[in-house]
């Protein structure tokens, strides 16, 4: 199998625009094939006639066949009769069927008489609309009643009606045997009528399929091939009805714009394709296509032929820059796409070269079928095939970018875990390092403080310790001790349970001072900021307020409230002692630094504190934000 | 294992305090004989200084009043706790501590402790905390009591909702609003005021607490064994 396989694989690796131009060039050799002849078996072709340009004038003048009338006289819309006369080679031939006329293009509107008596007629008793019979091929069965006795007095007058703005005429026609003829007017149809058609549904679909696609994707691309297309639609479909409803006037417009607009569309999608920057032809192709509605207004409004024939050389002008610009960035390389097109667009150019040469040159070769509508259903159809490599290469391109990008996503993820860990650890241990400090500090200022008094005084008293001193000063430190292990304590921001707690440390000292606590804590919600430290920092508020009620208050009962109001917890220490200000050395009563310490405190808990004249006494309170709720700001 | 002898079955009065320590620090004991001076009809009758010691002696002993210090040098308090809720069922177990520390008291009160006392105190407060316990009460702090109700709670509710649990091991209605109002920094006198009742009921019901909450560890145990399929 290997040695079989490996040729294959050689060709499978041949890049798309070789095996294109494979496939053109076939195509290019069927189509010469196809076309070859022209001719069609014991007919006879009429080249000459003679022409009567209107009724009104009585010579006649012979002339060549393809004759067209709008070469002679600028926008003609008069009408003409062709004679011919039947072929003497065809006399005395047997024909089963009888003999048969193929008008190959006739226009626009014409009526065929035999002998004197009508037998066909195009568009001739129509009305003013947009009507051209020369779109298609004209077959006419001459009836054998009709004939003469003598062969040399038949004759056949094809007469004409011409139409401004259309090319009005008569190509050479073909006299012999009926069925021959119409095969071959049926081989015309075909080239002519379906193959348009075809042509024309699939750049409908084409077209609504790249619109639908730019709509979806934004690319510039398919909106200009899908813009394109459609009005290539438009051109194709009115090229194959010999009558649509309607003015004249709008349809022609409709029919001439549609070209300037496709040549249009075309250069900008090869453009786009080919990555143009913003160039000269550019500018000139966008300015056609502006300009090109107007114009053809103005051709229309004025009947004037001559303003299309200059409008085609501006078109045809614009296309050889573009063609130019496009060798011109053939210097810097190609990709495969664009070698694609350039080989398909060559073989296309090669179509309408060889329609040239052979209807308006005489080279040999069917003048009656043109090569350019197969080359535009084949240019199409690569244009699509474009698009849909582009896609697929887009498609690839971002299914790559997505994988960088999970890769590189997962990767940013896991370095963000590694620091987030790191983070965390360094948030653990600031923390740690904190609460190490806030211990410290409590330990230094509390306990600390009270074993140097503690010491200074067991130094002082010399051999005679004053040992209930000493006791009540290591008591303290204890207390102190503890209050700070209490704070450690998880409370989650339970006041009363806080509260009951500092009863305990502080409830032997309103004893001893003879002053009556009246308890009326009751369940309030969570309060927000009372954690060990905040536990700590309302320990020492109401450590010092308790220690002002005792040494200065002369209170003989003191009240220690809680409630709630207006969504804040609220605590009140009330003693029915002097007032503010009233005590002798009362620091904070008159301001001192017990006050701002208090302030400072409650501060950092977001407590508001009140000091209030209770008269008799004085009354604090704390108001508390609660757990989830705002909080009350800055100490008052 | 030698015998040990049967546990008396009611609460001997007063002047028959017969008390034990377990404690390491020879300054303690001296704290206690020194205390034990202002009541002389109370009696010492020993003193362990280790886990093994207190094995060894405590458990042999007749004393109705261990006060056991929860940091030994050769094991935890806790045992020797468990130890002696088995086998001195009506005793008293106080626990020794420098500074009240809740959540190793919830611990000690679980091995069967039925209150506790602070290191520090004078030898007043020592006496009157030995004297509430014998009269049926026991010491508590809001601290506990919060730890205490939230204990509680949390174990009702991890029940599934069909399993029957025994009264010995719930709260009732009347212990929940004592451990509230303990818990708000309310004293006995203050909640007995309160709820209606004698100052002395309320340590009925904190010692009843104390009890519920080592009957109910035991429970916890018995059932995190059954579940285990060890029972």
């Amino acid at each position: 199998m290997r040695p079989l396989l490996g040729p294959l694989h050689a060709l499978a690796r041949l890049p798309a625009y070789l095996w294109a131009a494979v496939l053109v060039l076939g195509t290019l050799l069927l189509l010469a094939l196809a076309t070859r002849g022209g001719s069609v078996p014991g007919a006879v072709m009429i080249d000459h006639a003679l022409v009567w340009p209107d009724a009104a004038v009585q010579t006649a003048t012979e002339v060549g066949l393809p004759h067209v009338w709008n070469n002679e006289r600028r926008d003609w819309d008069g009408t003409a009769t062709y004679r011919m006369s039947l072929p003497p080679a065809l006399a005395g031939l047997a024909m089963e069927n009888g003999l048969g006329l193929l008008l190959p293009r006739v226009g626009v509107r014409y009526r065929v008489e035999f002998n004197g008596q009508e037998v066909a007629s195009e568009c001739w008793r129509r009305g003013p609309g947009y009507c051209d019979a020369g779109i298609r091929s004209q077959f006419v069965q001459l009836p054998r009643a009709l004939m003469a006795p003598r062969w040399e007095d038949n004759h056949i007058d094809v007469q004409l009606q011409g139409q401004k703005l259309r090319i009005s005429g008569l190509s050479p026609v073909w006299v012999g045997p009926r069925d021959a003829l119409y095969q071959r007017h049926r081989w015309l149809d075909w080239w002519q009528v379906d193959m348009t058609w075809m042509v024309t549904a699939s750049a409908t679909m084409m077209g609504v399929l790249s619109l639908l696609i730019w709509l979806r994707t934004g690319e510039r691309l398919f909106g200009l091939l899908g813009g394109g297309l459609l009005v290539l639609t438009t051109r194709l479909w009115l090229s194959t009805p010999v009558f649509v409803p309607g003015p004249f006037v709008f349809w022609d417009y409709v029919h001439k714009l549609s070209f300037t607009w496709y040549c249009g569309f075309l250069y900008l999608f090869i453009s786009e394709l080919f990555d143009f920057q913003q160039g000269l032809v550019r500018r000139l192709v966008v300015a056609m296509m502006a300009i090109g509605p107007f114009w053809l207004a103005l051709l229309e409004w004025t009947a004037n032929y001559q303003l299309y024939r200059w409008w085609t050389g501006v078109i045809v002008a614009v296309c050889m820059a573009a063609l130019l610009a496009v060798i011109h960035r053939a210097r810097w390389g190609m990709n495969v796409n664009q070698r694609l097109m350039v080989v398909v667009g060559l073989a296309v150019m090669v179509t309408g070269l060889r329609d040239f040469l052979v209807v308006q040159m005489g080279l040999p070769g069917d003048v009656d079928i043109r090569w350019m509508t197969p080359g535009s259903l084949v240019l199409m159809f690569t244009m699509g095939w474009v698009l849909v490599r582009r896609t697929a290469e887009a498609l690839e391109q971002v299914a790559r970018h997505n994988a960088e990008l999970a890769h590189k996503v997962q990767a940013r993820e896991v370095e963000l875990h590694a620091v987030f860990d790191r983070l965390r650890a360094a948030e653990s241990q600031r923390v740690l390092e904190a609460e190490r400090r806030r211990l410290t500090r409590d330990m230094h200022d509390g306990l600390g403080s009270q074993l140097v008094q503690t010491l200074n005084l067991v130094r002082a008293s010399g051999q005679l310790i004053d040992s209930a001193a000493v006791a009540a000063m290591l008591n303290h430190a204890l207390d102190e001790l503890r209050m700070t292990l209490d704070s450690l304590e998880p409370m989650d921001g339970d006041l009363p349970t806080i509260l009951g707690t500092l009863r305990q440390r502080i409830g032997p000292a309103l004893q001893a001072a003879g002053i009556e606590l009246d308890w009326q804590v009751e369940d309030v919600p969570a309060v927000s900021g009372l954690e060990a430290r905040g536990v700590m920092h309302l320990f020492r508020c109401l450590q010092e307020i308790f220690a002002n009620v005792v040494k200065h208050s002369h209170a003989r009962r003191v009240t220690v409230r809680t409630w709630v109001d207006g969504g804040q917890v609220c605590l009140s220490v009330r003693d029915d002692g002097v007032g503010l200000g009233q005590a002798a050395g009362d620091t904070w009563r008159s301001g001192g630094r017990g006050l701002g310490n208090i302030r400072l405190r409650a501060a950092e808990i977001g407590a508001g504190v009140f000091f209030t004249d209770a008269a008799p006494g004085t009354c604090v309170t704390l108001r508390f934000a609660t757990v989830g709720g705002a909080r009350t700001g800055l100490a008052e | 294992m030698p015998a040990l002898p049967d546990a008396p079955g009611r609460a001997a009065p007063l002047g028959e305090t017969r008390i034990y320590l377990i404690e390491d620090d020879p300054t303690i004991l001296q704290f206690v004989q020194q205390a034990l001076l202002l009541r002389p009809q109370w009696q010492l009758l020993g003193q362990a200084g280790s886990l093994t010691e207190a094995r060894q002696h405590a458990l042999l002993s007749d004393a109705n009043v261990f006060l056991v210090d929860l940091g030994l040098p050769d094991g935890r308090g806790e045992e020797v706790l468990r130890l002696l809720a088995r086998h001195q069922r009506d005793a008293e177990l106080l626990v020794f501590t420098v500074f009240g520390e809740e959540s190793r008291l919830v611990g000690a009160l679980e091995a069967g402790a039925t209150g506790y006392v602070l290191k520090g105190c004078s030898a007043e407060e020592l006496i009157a905390a030995i004297e509430q316990i014998r009269e049926g009460g026991a010491p508590i702090s809001p601290l506990l009591a919060r730890l205490l109700l939230k204990q509680f709670r949390s174990e009702q509710d991890s029940l599934p909702g069909q399993t029957p649990v025994p009264d010995e091991v719930v709260l009732s209605e009347r212990e929940t609003d004592v451990l509230k109002l303990v818990a708000k920094g309310y004293v006995n006198k203050e909640i007995a005021h309160k709820l209606g009742i004698s100052p002395a009921t309320v340590g009925t019901h904190i010692k009843n607490l104390y009890r519920k909450l080592a009957v109910h560890s035991r429970v916890q145990v018995v059932r995190a064994a059954q579940e285990r399929g060890l029972l």
